[in-house]
């Protein structure tokens, strides 16, 4: 009994870091409890900085806990000899002042490239010579429970009358930067889309943007993750991307379907 | 602990649900056919209850009518299979094979009969649909005919933008044709029940709907059968409520093929929206309810044929003493029908132009939206209406000058 606290502590390190590291290497019976693969540009800076943020909170836990668990071990009350009770050390203060200090700095430091780039500066295009911020290619009318997304349609400019509309179903093209226009009808709601690493949440009263960059095709889901009422689970869609040419092809065939027939003109 | 709490709550399952009676169409019945005062006894309700179990089962053991076993054309409309799918509590056993689709996705707001009462429905503006008038506003099919399974499905796959009725595009394709089937079953048995509800109401001083003791002897049995036939076939179901909705697909409308100048692009598409304008404004009579700029703020104190005992009472909406008796029955409070805002840029039935041209031409089930018959022969002029109604959002009037915060925002 007598060092048993030493070896309760000793598990919490183990269990901690041997989790993270079983989930991040899909060992049973942790597979798949990583994050979802990734299918966009952006997402691999975000990736390396939660792996880097993973990382050093496994250090630090061992550490510490290792530490814990080592001082339980060798001053247990059986042992001879009194621990050292220290008051005021200065070099001990600053340090664990100053190392968290420092880490969180070169945290926000290095994040500050991937948050500009994803929330700061929307993606530019450049028309007749001249650098503009890129239209939105789908406006995301957010309600309780679902995604109205209006296209933009062949004029490539939202509220105009060849926008295309279509519930709960995004379909976007790989590999060009694609920039989303966010509003809410009702209440608050958050885009999320975990296989883009892509969240934003949405103000109503709000016009708001957000983009992305897909790598490669993939079928995903879109989801709310901002609780907006009973039906907030059912607030599911969609998302297909595809081809450009596919794209291309798809989005004709929105146009063509959103035509009445028409009466056959006489050509004389 | 979850041991502790079983005991002290009980771990019996909840109770097997009940349909539950119409009972706002059994006060109407009784106000409409019976003098004041009198109400249908309780025997008679207990049996038209009876009478529903036996044609149509229970929430968790559907079953529809074949009274022709096989044969029985029904089988077009129904499939048993799919009710049970959908019935029941929500399931998915191993082999994935899965009940209670529409517990898990529509009860709590169209109710477990489909009576749109369900536990969300009072804060949902509108109501949830109520399936036992049998009537379905967003179809193809003309005023009076029943939807066709497309049209139920579309509803499901798009939802009704502007209600709370959500987009299920998510769901599998079979479990969009059980709902679908499950939601025709209801709206079936829904209808034969206020019929029933109906002729209970029709008997006088102390007739009874059929009479039970007929069946105790062999003598007299098949007296007993006649009755139930009577009131099954002749009454309603085989008669009035089922043939309704076989070859439905036979009434869809097909639109006219729509003049050259519909496109946007045409260069006399801009005397077409003139055209469809004056129509808006003058023949058509549109601009009564929907109003001069299309934002339904024209006549607004119609009531449609769901609240059809609100307009039959006169009720108030704001005098909450005008319908008590009806709310104390289980009626939601009545709410007038606001004509649709056109301004919107979607449209609950649908936003093909097919679809505004189906809603002009043939109104809208259940609402003052009237048919267009006037206008039948002459689909140019319809399809002026559909270039007008789709080009109103975008009259240069609405239209902000300039567009209005289009700055990122953080």
């Amino acid at each position: 009994m007598n060092r048993f606290w030493s070896i309760l502590f000793l598990l919490v390190p183990i269990l901690g870091a041997g989790t993270c590291f079983m989930a991040a290497f899909n060992i049973w019976p942790l597979e798949n409890c990583w994050y979802p693969a990734n299918y966009s540009v952006q997402g691999e800076t975000i990736d390396f900085l939660n792996d880097g943020v993973h990382l050093l909170c496994a250090f630090i836990l061992l550490g510490t806990g290792l530490f814990l668990a080592w001082n339980l071990w060798s001053y247990h009350s059986k042992c001879e000899g009194n621990a050292k009770h220290i008051h005021h050390h200065r070099g001990l203060e600053i340090s664990w002042s100053l190392v968290p200090g420092a880490i969180l700095i070169v945290l926000a430091l290095y994040q500050y490239q991937s948050w500009e780039d994803n929330r700061l500066q929307r993606p530019m295009i450049e028309t007749d010579g001249v650098q503009v911020e890129k239209q939105p290619l789908v406006k995301i009318h957010a309600k309780r429970f679902g995604w109205e997304m209006h296209y933009a349609g062949p004029d490539e400019l939202l509220e105009t009358p060849d926008d295309i509309y279509l519930e709960n179903l995004l379909v976007v093209p790989s590999g060009e930067d694609i920039v989303l226009q966010l509003e809410s009808y009702d209440v608050i709601h958050s885009f999320y889309v975990p296989k883009l690493r892509l969240k934003h949440d949405i103000i109503p009263g709000m016009k708001q943007f957000t983009w992305f960059r897909a790598k490669e095709e993939a079928e995903m889901g879109i989801y709310c993750s901002e609780l907006c009422g009973w039906g907030h689970t059912a607030m599911k869609a969609k998302m297909e991307i595809v081809s450009p040419a596919d794209f291309k092809t798809w989005m004709a065939q929105q146009v063509e379907s959103a035509l009445p027939k028409f009466a056959e003109v006489d050509e004389q | 602990m979850i041991g502790a709490l079983s005991v002290l709550s009980g771990c019996e399952p909840a109770p097997a649900p009940n349909f539950r009676l119409n009972s706002i169409e059994v006060l109407s019945s009784e106000r409409m056919n019976l003098e004041e005062g009198e109400k249908i006894s309780d025997e008679n309700l207990e049996k038209v209850g009876t009478v529903l179990t036996s044609l149509f089962g229970t929430p968790d053991e559907p079953k529809f009518p074949f009274l022709l076993g096989d044969e029985d054309p029904a089988h077009e409309v129904i499939s048993l299979d799919n009710l049970k799918m959908a019935a029941g509590p929500v399931s998915l056993d191993q082999a994935e094979y899965k009940t209670g689709l529409f517990r898990k996705h529509c009860a709590h707001c169209h109710g477990i009969s489909g009576d749109g009462a369900g536990s969300t429905a009072k804060t949902l503006n509108p109501y949830p649909r109520d399936f036992r008038l049998g009537k379905f506003k967003y179809k193809s099919t003309p005023l009076g005919k029943r939807p066709t399974d497309t049209d139920l499905k579309r509803v499901l796959v798009n939802g009704v933008p502007g209600t709370a009725m959500l987009s299920f595009r998510t769901l599998p394709e079979e479990d969009l044709n059980a709902l679908v089937d499950y939601v025709k079953y209801l709206s079936i048995r829904g209808e034969t029940e206020r019929l029933l509800i109906s002729a209970a109401s029709k008997l006088e001083g102390d007739e009874k709907l059929f009479d039970l003791s007929l069946a105790e002897s062999d003598e007299t049995l098949e007296d007993f059968e006649d009755q139930l036939f009577d009131l099954i076939d002749d009454g309603g179901f085989n008669s009035r409520v089922l043939p309704k909705w076989l070859n439905r697909d036979r009434h869809i409308t097909k639109p006219a093929p729509a003049p050259a100048s519909f496109a946007v692009d045409h260069p006399e598409h801009k005397e077409l929206i003139i055209k469809g304008k004056e129509l808006f404004h003058g023949a058509g009579g549109c601009v009564q309810c929907h109003g001069p700029t299309g934002l339904g703020d024209g006549q607004t104190e119609n009531y449609d044929d769901w609240n059809q005992w609100a307009k039959d009472t006169q009720a108030i909406p704001d005098l909450p003493d005008s319908y008590a008796d009806y709310t104390a029955v289980g009626a939601l409070p009545p709410r007038y029908l606001r004509p649709r805002n056109l301004n919107m840029k979607v449209y609950r039935g649908g936003n093909h132009p097919d679809d505004i041209y189906r809603r002009v031409l043939n109104g809208i089930e259940g609402t003052p939206m009237p048919s267009a018959t006037a206008l039948q022969k002459n689909t140019d002029d319809l399809w002026a209406i559909v270039a007008y109604v789709k080009s109103i959002p975008f009259e240069a009037d609405n239209v902000p000058a300039k567009p209005v915060n289009d700055k990122p925002i953080h």
